[in-house]
């Protein structure tokens, strides 16, 4: 079995990180800037940046902030948010991130994807996808989980690996800030139907659950926001509970 | 003596930001500059190949400096990471079979495993030979990877790493050329302590 990878992730709305449930009904925890460097220092295994409001807004990513919190990790840190064109990519990719995030746009203009993997190569390109709960199946969501977007989330995420995409964040907006652990079902249908990495995110209340969602949902990764930031559990705790549970974690 | 390092600019998809701020970090009187000329390549003592970017693409942007990098590389240290590393190779198949460098005799092919690709993540090095570039790396040092390609040298080996259970070169050395498959820039202090000793080379 691989490593897999404690990420912790930080929804961002300038100047501040901040946490909700749902993705509504934002609190503000704390810098980016600074907190990025926490977790860096606990032992995060990556950093995910998520601009939470630039697509909602209409407008571009901070880039200063993005900077800004780039230049104190060496650790990889994703970004993303409002991300439009390649040519917001490559200004990402030159603030500082390794991969850039997009899902918005991504979903209107899916050749953003392929242009992306095309010139950054697909390693850079991770597509994250806001899944929300409707009878049997998921939808995807775009605008920080508040707007429908009419797709499948199982065919969204072939589409978007066969468009070149190397890693899929993985949100159920049903779990997220709820703290009562992940949706398994949703993240192990969409980890058996593709062959790239797949992020878990939304729902983590306990290091078990994170457990849980690799051993049951064959996560690659996990992102964790709420409980890092409520300092409910350190990526030291989680990663001593996966060990405990028999994963493999980087130490 | 204030070292001049030269990191070559692919241009659009070169990304020298983090690989400034790592070596800046071990070595903060070095003079960090991009190449973009053949000019530029006369006037740094040691070569940084950077990370980010699709072999095909970085090889078409270079276009006629890559004649130029491969002579300046026979003469000044250069250390290529990731991409930088594969395209030190002689071909690469990332979107079409493309010419590289040519300073290491071997090719690019895709990781040949069932488990997932890209391979991203973090791995120890199995460390076959002794390398400068690995001075004071331990055993259980983990390095990040991310990347779809892998460099095929049997030659020049100095480790192997291992994803999906399948071994693939992580470490290459030429006499003052080397090539890491990892980011030593995001690597945590294991990854700068490579970095420093590229400078102390």
């Amino acid at each position: 079995m691989e490593r897999v990878r404690i990420i912790a992730k930080l929804d961002v709305k300038p100047p501040y990180v901040i946490k909700g449930v749902h993705l509504e009904g934002l609190r503000k925890v704390g810098k980016p800037e600074e907190m990025a460097v926490k977790y860096y220092e606990q032992g995060a295994d990556e950093i995910f940046y998520v601009d939470c409001v630039a697509s909602l807004y209409r407008r571009e990513i901070l880039y200063d902030l993005v900077r800004e919190t780039a230049g104190r990790l060496f650790v990889p840190f994703c970004v993303g948010g409002g991300v439009k064109t390649v040519d917001d990519a490559a200004k990402l990719l030159h603030a500082g991130a390794d991969k850039v995030l997009m899902n918005t746009y991504a979903i209107a203009n899916p050749s953003v994807i392929k242009d992306s993997a095309r010139v950054f190569g697909s390693q850079c390109v991770v597509v994250s996808i806001e899944a929300k709960k409707w009878g049997d199946k998921w939808e995807c969501y775009t605008d920080c989980g508040r707007i429908r977007s009419g797709k499948d989330v199982i065919d969204w995420a072939r589409e978007a690996q066969d468009l070149g995409a190397g890693e899929i964040l993985l949100t159920s907006v049903d779990c997220d800030g709820r703290k009562r652990g992940f949706d398994i079902e949703l993240t192990k249908k969409v980890s058996e139907a593709v062959n790239i990495p797949v992020v878990a995110s939304g729902g983590a209340g306990t290091a078990e659950h994170i457990a849980k969602v690799i051993d049951e949902g064959y996560a690659d990764a996990v992102a964790v926001a709420s409980i890092l930031h409520y300092g409910e559990a350190t990526i030291n705790d989680i990663k001593g509970h996966c060990r405990a549970r028999g994963l493999e974690v980087l130490s | 003596m204030k070292q001049k390092i030269g990191l070559i600019d692919y241009g659009y998809a070169g990304n020298t930001f983090n690989i400034k701020k790592a070596v800046l970090k071990v070595a903060p009187r070095a003079e960090l500059s991009e190449v973009k000329t053949a000019k530029d390549l006369h006037e740094v003592d040691k070569i940084i190949l950077p990370g980010v970017g699709a072999y095909r693409d970085v090889m078409h942007n270079l276009a006629d400096l890559a004649e130029d990098i491969a002579g300046a590389i026979k003469k000044k240290p250069t250390l290529g990471i990731c991409l930088g590393m594969q395209i030190l190779s002689q071909k690469g198949y990332e979107f079409g079979e493309t010419r590289g460098l040519g300073i290491f005799e071997g090719e690019v092919m895709r990781i040949p495993v069932k488990c997932r690709v890209p391979h991203l993540g973090w791995a120890p090095l199995d460390i076959l030979r002794e390398s400068r570039i690995l001075n004071g790396v331990k055993k259980e040092d983990s390095f990040y990877f991310m990347h779809s390609y892998e460099f095929m040298n049997y030659k020049d080996l100095v480790s192997l790493s291992v994803y999906g259970e399948h071994q693939f070169v992580s470490v290459v050395e030429k006499g003052h050329v080397f090539g890491v498959q990892f980011h030593p820039e995001k690597s945590r202090e294991a990854g700068l302590k490579v970095l420093e000793n590229f400078i102390n080379f």
